[in-house]
């Protein structure tokens, strides 16, 4: 299977301590390596104020994680051990790998026509990139 | 007595030449609405078309609050003279935004 990125956002009652969040991370980063996914990147946003309560509070902690895994299941069991933990208020997940395949390609595509414009007069076929941007750029 | 003959036409809508990025929208046929508001003000351009974004982040709150009303609401592309692609990816990305507390979703007035 592909490899899955994915946005995992959490936010925490703003009266939890710091050890205590640190060891939700920890146990997320144990979940997620026994379940062939890999945490890339942490974040913690802090308090910060939410645009309407949670849980009767007006503040949250926020802490952000980029995950990246290979199965999908492993997102469930993260999700499980959120809900059960007390401190976490709110979660979400997000799946972004295809969108960052996508925002790939459309990068892809705009520096490839944007490289055979001046080369147009120069020489006549492209450097073969990809099969689809040759029907692009003839049209142009 | 002085002749009034404001000879100068009305100014019907949306006349006028290509608009850049934008499609023939809802505003060429149909009468126009008075007491609303105005049709098509001004010539729009979609502002990450310009930019060229290719991923509008959910995160950002800075980049996503132009968009939104202050009710909470998503404003409509005409007002904000986003492209239809872009509209529907900011709609996806203030949703996830509200999901997770970043955006209200409804304020009182």
């Amino acid at each position: 299977m592909a490899e899955r990125l994915y946005d995992l956002i959490f936010i925490c009652m703003p009266t939890t301590p710091e050890e205590e969040i640190t060891k939700i991370v920890n146990t997320l980063e144990h979940a997620a390596s026994e379940h062939g996914g890999k945490v890339e990147k942490v974040e913690k946003w802090g308090t910060r104020k939410m645009a309407y309560r949670v849980a009767k509070q007006r503040e949250g902690f926020y802490v952000y994680l980029a995950l990246h895994s290979t199965q999908g299941s492993l997102i469930k069991e993260l999700e499980r051990r959120l809900k059960v933990s007390d401190a976490v208020i709110k979660y979400m997940t997000v799946r972004l790998d295809e969108e960052i395949k996508r925002q790939q390609k459309l990068v892809a595509h705009r520096e490839h026509r944007a490289r055979r414009r001046p080369r147009k007069l120069a020489t006549a076929p492209a450097p073969a990139a990809g099969p689809a941007p040759e029907q692009q750029a003839a049209s142009s | 007595m002085s002749e009034q003959q404001p000879a100068t036409p009305r100014p019907s809508g949306p006349s006028g030449g290509p608009r850049e990025g934008r499609p023939p929208g809802p505003g060429g046929g149909g009468p126009p609405r008075r007491g609303k508001r105005q049709y098509f003000r001004k010539k729009k351009v979609c502002r990450f078309c310009v930019e060229k974004v290719d991923f509008i982040d959910y995160k950002k709150v800075e980049m996503l609050q132009p968009f939104v009303q202050e009710r909470g609401k998503i404003l409509p592309r005409r007002m904000t003279g986003t492209c239809s692609k872009h509209q529907r990816w900011l709609g996806v990305a203030v949703k996830r935004a509200r999901n997770i507390a970043l955006l209200p979703f409804a304020t009182e007035l």
